[in-house]
Formats: C-alpha cells, sequence, structure tokens
C-alpha cells in the first residue's frame, strides 16, 4: 500500500492548518470597515493564504534541498509567518495613517503583552480596530503553524508521487515535474477542506489566543482530523491506483 | 438537479467520443457546456443552503466544496484508470465527490454543531456540481477524460487551477452578488449562467493553449455569446426588480451645494 507516516504527515498538516487560524486575528469584513480587530479578511481566505504560502514556500525549499523535511516544514512556517506580518503591518499603517485610528481591541482592558491600556482607544459602536501587539504576535504564531501545516501535506504528498514512475516527466519547457504539480492540486484541495471546518468552527471573527472565542479549537481539530484523513486517503490512493505510472 | 448531473454527464461524455471518434479538437466544447450545467445546479444549491444563513459568507462553502471536487476528479480518474474502466470515469468521479461532500457535511453539522439541517445533503450536492464542473473544464481542455491526457495538459500545465478558481467563483458569485432579501431564484440562475460563460472562456483560452486553433475558436465563440446573452438577461432582471434606476449624477462639491 502507501506509507502509512505519509498519511499520517497528512493529518497532522491539516490539523495544524485549522488550528493554527484560530490564533490569527481575522477581522472579517467588520475588520475591513476599522470597526473590529483584526485582519480585514474572513477566515477561509486567512486560512487558504497561509496554507498556500506555506506551500509555496515549501515547494522552493523542496525544489532546492529534495527530501530535506526539516528544511521544507521551518521554511513553509516561516514563508506564512512573514506573510502574516506584512499583511498585518501594511494594514496596520492603513488604519493609523489612512483612516485615523488607533489599534485597540475591545475583548481586554490591557493588552497581554504590551500590556498598554486598550479600552480608552476604542471608538464607541465599534469593537477595535487594526491589530495591536497581542493579537500581532497571535497571528505570527497561527500563520507559522497553518504554514507549516501546508508544508506537511506538501512533503507527504510529493514523497508519495515521486515513486510513481513517469511522473518525473515534465510539460514543454515547463521546468517542474508531474509530480510537483499533482502534489500541489492535491494540497489546495486538502486546504480548502481544513479551511472551511475551522472557518465553521470560528464562526465570524477572533482576535488570537486571548479570545474567549480561543476554546472552540478542539472541536476545529476533531472536524480537521477526519476531513483530511479522508483528503489524505484520496490522495495517497492515487499511487496505489497507478502502479505501472502514466 | 437531474439537469446539472446527467447535463453535465452528457456532455463530458459527447465531447469525448465526438473528439476520438473525428481524431480532431472541434467538440471539447461541448464538455464546457456540459460544466456550464454544473455550475447552473451547484450555484443553485448554494443559494439554498445559504438562504439559511452560513455565518461566514457564501464563498466558503463552494471554495470547501471545489476542494472535495478537485479531490475526487483525480482520484475518480485514477481509479478508472486502473481497473480498466476509463469509460465509467466520470461516474467514479461523482460517487467519490458524493462519499467527500457527505463526510464534510456530517462533521460541520455533527462536529462544528452547525444549526443546518440540510447541511449534509447541500454539501453532498454542491461537492458532486464541483466535481462535474472540474471534469467538464478540464476535459475541454484536454479534448478527453481519460487519465493521462488530464494529467498531461491540465495538471502539470497548471490549468486547474485556473478552472479551480473560476469554477469556485462561478458557483459562489451569483447568490453573494444577489442575495438579499429581494433575492428571486431566476435572476440568480441568469447570472449563475453568465459566469460560467465566463469561466468557459478561461477554459477555452486554455483549450488554444492545448490543441490550438481546434479547440480554442468554437469554445471562445459560445463563452463570449452565451455571455452576452445572459447578461443582458440578467440585467433586464434586475431593472424589472429594482424599484427604480436613478441616474443622479456625481456627488455634488461642498461649495455646489447651496
Amino acid at each position: 500500500m502507501f506509507d502509512l507516516l505519509l498519511w499520517v504527515w497528512i493529518i497532522l498538516g491539516g490539523i495544524l492548518i485549522g488550528a493554527g487560524v484560530h490564533f490569527i486575528p481575522v477581522g472579517g469584513a467588520p475588520a475591513a470597515m476599522s470597526q473590529a480587530t483584526g485582519v480585514g479578511t474572513g477566515t477561509t481566505m486567512l486560512a487558504a493564504a497561509s496554507g498556500l504560502t506555506g506551500l509555496i514556500g515549501a515547494g522552493t525549499a523542496y525544489y532546492t534541498h529534495p527530501g530535506d523535511f526539516a528544511y521544507t516544514i521551518v521554511l513553509g512556517g516561516l514563508s506564512a509567518a512573514l506573510m502574516i506580518s506584512v499583511l498585518g503591518f501594511i494594514a496596520n499603517v492603513m488604519y493609523v495613517y489612512g483612516a485615523g485610528v488607533p489599534l485597540a481591541s475591545a475583548k481586554v482592558k490591557y493588552d497581554p503583552i504590551s500590556k498598554w491600556r486598550q479600552d480608552l482607544y476604542v471608538s464607541r459602536g465599534t469593537e477595535g480596530h487594526g491589530t495591536p501587539m497581542a493579537s500581532f504576535i497571535s497571528g505570527i504564531i497561527g500563520a507559522f503553524l497553518a504554514g507549516a501545516g501546508g508544508a506537511l501535506v506538501y512533503f507527504a504528498l510529493v514523497e508519495t508521487y515521486k515513486a510513481i514512475p513517469g511522473f518525473s516527466a515534465t510539460f514543454g519547457g515547463y521546468p517542474a515535474p508531474y509530480y510537483v504539480s499533482l502534489a500541489a492540486a492535491f494540497a489546495i484541495g486538502i486546504f480548502f477542506l481544513n479551511c472551511v471546518m475551522a472557518s465553521y468552527n470560528i464562526g465570524g471573527t477572533i482576535e488570537g489566543f486571548h479570545d474567549p472565542k480561543f476554546k472552540r479549537i478542539p472541536k476545529s481539530i476533531a472536524a480537521s482530523l477526519v476531513v483530511s484523513a479522508v483528503g489524505g486517503l484520496f490522495a495517497l490512493l492515487i499511487s496505489v491506483m497507478l502502479p505501472g505510472g502514466i | 438537479m437531474v439537469i446539472g448531473v446527467i447535463g453535465a454527464l452528457v456532455g463530458i461524455y459527447l465531447a469525448n467520443y465526438l473528439n476520438s471518434a473525428t481524431g480532431t479538437a472541434w467538440f471539447s466544447f461541448i464538455a464546457a457546456l456540459g460544466a456550464i450545467l454544473a455550475v447552473y445546479y451547484g450555484a443553485d444549491a448554494v443559494r439554498r443552503v445559504a438562504s439559511y444563513g452560513l455565518g461566514t459568507g457564501v464563498p466558503s462553502i463552494a471554495m470547501l466544496s471545489i476542494g472535495a471536487g478537485q479531490i475526487a476528479v483525480l482520484l475518480g480518474l485514477a481509479v478508472a484508470k486502473n481497473y480498466g474502466v476509463e469509460v465509467a470515469g466520470p461516474v467514479i468521479v461523482l460517487i467519490l465527490a458524493a462519499i467527500i461532500g457527505l463526510v464534510n457535511g456530517v462533521m460541520a453539522r455533527r462536529v462544528i454543531k452547525m444549526s443546518i439541517t440540510v447541511l449534509e445533503m447541500s454539501m453532498t450536492e454542491i461537492a458532486m456540481a464541483a466535481s462535474l464542473l472540474i471534469l467538464g473544464f478540464s476535459t475541454a481542455i484536454a479534448g478527453s477524460f481519460k487519465f493521462n491526457p488530464i494529467m498531461s495538459y491540465v495538471v502539470a500545465s497548471g490549468f486547474i487551477i485556473a478552472v479551480f478558481i473560476v469554477g469556485g467563483m462561478a458557483m459562489f458569485h451569483p447568490f453573494n452578488a444577489c442575495l438579499g432579501p429581494d433575492e428571486r431564484q431566476t435572476r440568480t440562475l441568469h447570472l449563475a449562467l453568465a459566469t460560467g460563460f465566463i469561466a468557459m472562456l478561461v477554459a477555452g483560452i486554455a483549450a488554444g493553449a492545448i490543441n490550438g486553433v481546434q479547440a480554442a475558436v468554437p469554445t471562445l465563440i459560445v463563452a463570449i455569446a452565451g455571455w452576452v446573452i445572459y447578461y443582458l438577461r440578467f440585467y433586464a432582471d434586475t431593472k424589472q426588480d429594482a424599484a427604480a434606476m436613478l441616474s443622479t449624477g456625481l456627488i455634488p462639491l461642498e461649495e455646489e451645494v447651496a
């Protein structure tokens, strides 16, 4: 059959994507209007973005150091963490200098990391603005986890598909062999399964690890486990179904 | 549901066998038309479940299902190739998509405790529609639905990602754009068909890169004609449903307001 350890990597990767997004400060549409704390986009897209950036980082890492597990995972996680810090920072600059609002959270009185006062700076009628310190740090942690999860899924798939005969062929003049494209296509499918499960669990917005909604993370882990197991099983069965290659 | 599933399957099978019978790629556009029927079905299913209020937005359920559909397409075609029943490929794809969709629905309903009664059935339906959508556009690009051409021409070239995104958008955009208290099924579905023809346009450009003029010209002509027809119908529906359409001009400057 296929290597069961790779199936475990896919399940673990899926769980990390789903769990990692609980750390990222998701603001949704209200944050885009400076009326809630967090990055101004939805959970699904932030989780997918972190996972996909992790996938791109892992792809680069695997291309330059094939078979190196630690390098691939760490580079995937760092790519996603870099992405979310740039995203949060530029958004904060726009909130402070463009919209003219201070960065504040409405859910806590003192920021857990910077210990700065929060509630005085929240505009009346809103739930906070931008991404203050604790949310930002939480976002970096979450994106690193989600990116590492994405890299894990990609690593497991690419290790499986490399062994199929004929998959080292390339399409026309492109340098990437078939197994890279197939692994990326499957990885994207598995990412979206986990991202949307996490999105349903969060149900709108979350500010990071200090938000009360963070306690819902076990349900997301359970759901991600099952959908990643099924998705991963389907992905790995391809190598079983193609013993003779292409 | 019947139109979507049967229509899409008919389109995919016709395109494949007409192409292989004539040895050309002139008939690839029929598979794209089948995929548009799958868009019609998928957008209608998204409309039914999103009316309950998902809490996270309409795009999420469509992207979930198109991810599930993509996994089902690739595994289904590989299973068909392994057991020597390539002719049953699309049907196997449909069954696998239904399985993944059902697992997603059960997880969302029982573990995450989303309180939408039709969630399992809807997720199964949208996943089936999504898989037929991807398979239809991939067949239009590659010229046949056997695993080898789809792998070589659609996945390895990266066009499957374009089909993934534009197909997902074709499913969620109609309801996302039309939602509100005055949403009407006919208007939403006209927009669904219009967006499906845009997706067919994308597939036509990709088909042109793979199979040249034979695949691109019919696909692009039908896509542009279909888009114009259905977008004009959507515009007429909007004018009919709107309370009034006014032309207010530009917002006046402060000095101009007396």
